[in-house]
């Protein structure tokens, strides 16, 4: 039974037999554990995000109005203009994974390199977003100023905005990060793991522009008609 | 046995992505242009749906979850059902509590 | 750097780096081992100090502030640092890919990354303790976390939220090891119970740890920044604190049975040398009891407020939970009929969780039952209830699976004698400990009390008695199995003639646990035939 070396990815590549770790007996075995974990860490995240989501819905139901009056103060051209973004954003990930997947390097670093500007667009679009809703005395313990009779549900309401939001943004920061990186290191005779890699940063990717997609109608689209 | 990917279906072509982002913008025009119709709690069982629907969207073309194993996909929806175990009974509470 | 495929995982590597940057589960299941039973003797000093005070009926040892301290440091050290990652992270970590032939888990780093949170965690929570302790129970409760206390809550959520991450990588981890690594031959109805328990367990630490880890943030938040999730008088809800937290806190005590009852199977099946008798219903109660674990949380909460129609639906659904366990205490029954049955010292740790698990799991049953909760909740009726199952169930298994793996992790034999003394000792102390506190509850004394009425007395001396013995049983294992490290006998493969995977390769395994990939061909638990009857024999050896 050969015991294939660790692969050594770094400065000083040693020249791989192979690019399978010693656990595993073979590539497809690797890749199967690489896709089952990631699916794995994204339930978990299901449940994490959850759990924000559940404590929306008990506070819309019972602040019915407050919700409705505080979502119509969210900006919603910025709002549904970052999601059309990280939607996008989506679409060339995906052709990234396909790309790294072909072994077409130049293609998927290109779209990895958009993927990333389209997720930077995203945050800037977001922190511009902050930036009026401080200026609009929207942010709780932060000079909030809301209608007396609904005060309470709309501090509710924007705690719950920032803190999904917020935390969607640090989850798409970490998701810049590892995009660039596998951008960099695309082309540079980054080995024979190099796809599976991407393809499984991709479904990180992808999960997050899932969250936004349920938070956008909750926080955005509660009573506009 | 591979237990992730089923070798037998191929990956989505270039243009199934791009349908797929069409079909996702287009839904979100949808959802956003239907919150200004006045239809009271349709409006939130209407967003509710589309959201759903570009979810699965995005699950089933760019995550490749429509050319995994069935272990992969339990993976994927296991979270949704705890979830819904969760939400279920705890609304359950909530809404009984008045009776 | 690379060793030689026979050099065993202990002498590949002496320095204290190598441990402390080692890949190799084996290990990191020690690193795990070491530190969790340092927490282990914390909690149990605290618990010590709660048994001296109430030893007189007057609250003369301790104020009643630092009695609230004492028994939620004791909880939140238990739960979090020695239980829940007790079985899973030392036994789990060490056997899984040795059971089911692998070289290793699917992600080695990932698994030392995993003890290190586990350690962060640990930092966070001793600041708690050093800084003057919290004194909100381990449970945390709204609004009294958030608004009312004065004591170092923050520490101690961030302590936790950090280990829960620890938990959540094991989980992974264990989940993708059991699915993609097993050798050729080993078909999910040839793995051994104790994979199976790991593996439900994982699911559940998978599932329900990001659950507490978010309403901790939100307990944070609102203690932090004065936010309204749980305090009615700005809108939010105390119950939904309670929901969130009990839908982990629930299945958590699945995790920390279901590894237990794993061991138990190995080690019964070992003992009466037979196989487990219906080992498919055995696997399929497994995944029930972790099924219907999240399904009843609810039960906590009987009192709280919550609605009659919740109530009525979740007290039927713990009456569920007991069906799958009971199969399990029969069916470990069942195996001991016509057995070679023989008493070394982790059979009778196994014997003590049928036993022990039973009774605790019987007043489970009658605090299930909603009218009766009324009467027993917050009494001692409950703490006595869940100290069967944690401390007689999986402490006695955990230690029963250290006994009978000592020789495979260590490559020593310790002193079976001494080991049956320990052990009987624990079983005396336990009871003697913990039954009176079931009387004390019936009869109405409440929980988290410091000083109580003068009649309860006797029952309260007689349980910090029983402590005195208890602690001895636990003390006794640390000398002779410390004693085995330099002058027990070289154990050799298969010291207690076992079946198992593990059992093929050398005491300690080499680095990478075979020297040459197994296959399996047969079904677990093949221990020799005997002469029974022809229905049995087929029950027994199970189907494939």
């Amino acid at each position: 039974m050969t015991n294939a070396t660790l692969s050594a990815e770094g400065p000083n590549p040693v020249p791989q037999r192979t690019a399978v770790a010693v656990q595993f007996d073979d590539a497809a075995q690797q890749r199967d554990a690489d896709t089952l974990g990631m699916w794995l860490f994204l339930a978990t995240e299901v449940l994490f995000f959850g759990v924000l989501f559940l404590s929306y819905s008990v506070a819309r139901a019972h602040f019915p109005d407050a919700f409705a009056a505080a979502s119509r103060h969210t900006n919603l051209l910025l709002g549904g203009t970052n999601t059309a973004v990280l939607l996008t954003s989506s679409f060339t990930m995906a052709l990234a994974v396909r790309a790294a997947g072909t072994q077409d390097a130049r293609s998927a670093r290109r779209l990895l390199l958009l993927t990333a500007t389209l997720g930077a667009v995203f945050c800037a679009i977001k922190l511009t977003e902050y930036a009026l809703d401080y200026r609009g005395h929207l942010v709780p313990l932060l000079d909030f100023a809301f209608d007396v009779d609904l005060r309470q549900g709309a501090l509710v309401f924007f705690l719950l905005y920032f803190a999904t939001t917020g935390l969607h943004l640090v989850h798409l920061t970490i998701g810049i990060a590892i995009v660039l990186v596998l951008a960099w290191r695309t082309g540079r005779g980054a080995g024979p793991r190099h796809a599976e890699r991407v393809e499984v940063a991709g479904l990180y990717w992808h999960f997050v522009d899932l969250v936004w997609i349920f938070l956008y109608p909750c926080l955005y689209l509660v009573a506009r008609a | 046995m591979p237990v992730s990917r089923r070798p037998s279906v191929k990956p989505p072509s270039v243009r199934a992505y791009a349908w797929t982002w069409i079909g996702l913008l287009v839904l979100l025009a949808l959802t956003t242009g239907s919150a200004f119709l006045p239809l009271g709690r349709m409006n939130l069982a209407l967003n509710l749906l589309i959201a759903l629907a570009k979810a699965l969207l995005v699950a089933l073309v760019f995550m490749q979850l429509a050319r995994d194993t069935p272990v992969v996909r339990a993976a994927a929806l296991a979270g949704w059902f705890t979830l819904l175990l969760l939400a279920s009974l705890a609304l359950l509470d909530f809404a009984a509590r008045s009776l | 750097m690379t060793e030689h495929p026979g050099t065993d995982y202990l002498s590949a590597g002496m320095t204290l780096r190598s441990w402390l940057t080692t890949h190799d589960h084996k290990r990191i299941a020690l690193l795990y081992a070491l530190s969790i039973t340092a927490f282990f003797f914390v909690g149990g000093l605290a618990a010590t100090l709660m048994r001296i005070e109430l030893a007189t009926p007057a609250g003369d040892i301790v104020s009643a502030s630092t009695y609230n301290k004492l028994f939620t440091m004791h909880g939140v050290i238990m739960v979090w640092f020695f239980l829940i990652p007790s079985i899973p992270s030392t036994l789990g970590n060490f056997l899984v890919p040795l059971m089911i032939g692998a070289r290793d888990l699917a992600f080695p780093r990932l698994n030392l990354a995993s003890w290190y949170l586990y350690l962060g965690g640990g930092v966070f929570t001793l600041a708690a303790l050093i800084a003057g302790g919290v004194d909100t129970g381990w449970t945390f409760y709204a609004p009294f976390s958030t608004l009312f206390s004065n004591s170092n809550v923050i520490y101690a959520l961030i302590g936790v939220f950090i280990v829960g991450f620890s938990s959540i990588l094991t989980g992974i981890n264990f989940i993708v090891t059991i699915h993609t690594m097993r050798a050729p031959g080993m078909h999910w109805f040839r793995l051994p119970l104790f994979v199976w328990a790991q593996y439900a367990t994982a699911a559940i630490l998978v599932l329900a740890t990001p659950v507490l880890a978010m309403t901790l943030l939100l307990l944070t938040l609102e203690r932090t920044l004065g936010m309204g999730f749980f305090d009615p008088a700005l809108g939010g809800d105390p119950l939904l604190f309670q929901h969130l937290f009990w839908f982990y806190s629930h299945p958590a005590v699945y995790v920390m049975v279901l590894p237990a009852m794993g061991v138990v199977s190995e080690l019964v099946a070992c003992f009466a040398k037979n196989p487990i008798f219906g080992y498919r219903s055995m696997a399929y109660a497994i995944v029930a009891i972790a099924v219907v674990g999240f399904l009843v949380w609810g039960h906590h909460m009987f009192v709280s407020g919550q609605s009659v129609v919740a109530g009525i639906t979740f007290s039927l659904l713990s009456f569920l939970v007991a069906i799958p366990s009971a199969v399990k205490v029969f069916n470990w029954t069942a195996t001991l009929w016509h057995g070679r049955i023989t008493y070394e010292a982790p059979m009778l740790y196994a014997l003590s969780f049928v036993g022990l698990f039973t009774i605790g799991g019987m007043t489970g049953l009658f605090l299930a039952a909603l009218a009766l909760d009324v009467q027993l909740t917050d009494t001692y009726f409950v703490i006595a209830h869940f100290h069967y199952i944690m401390v007689g169930g999986t402490v006695s298994a955990y230690l029963g699976g250290i006994h009978f793996w000592w020789p495979k992790i260590t490559g020593r034999l310790y002193s079976d004698r001494w080991a049956r003394v320990a052990a009987s000792l624990l079983f005396l102390g336990f009871n003697f400990t913990f039954f009176p506190q079931y009387l004390l509850g019936i009869e109405g004394m409440p929980r988290r009390y410091y000083a109580y009425p003068a009649e309860f007395q006797t029952l309260n001396v007689l349980s910090s008695a029983g402590a005195v013995v208890l602690a001895l049983g636990y003390l006794l294992p640390v000398l002779y199995l410390g004693w085995s490290l330099f002058r027990g006998a070289r154990a050799p493969a298969n010291p207690w003639g076992a079946t198992g995977l593990e059992w093929q390769t050398s005491s300690p395994p080499p680095v990478h646990n075979f020297i040459e990939t197994p296959t399996v061909d047969g079904p677990p638990y093949a221990y020799r035939p005997r002469v029974v009857s022809p229905q049995l024999v087929t029950a027994r050896e199970g189907t494939q």
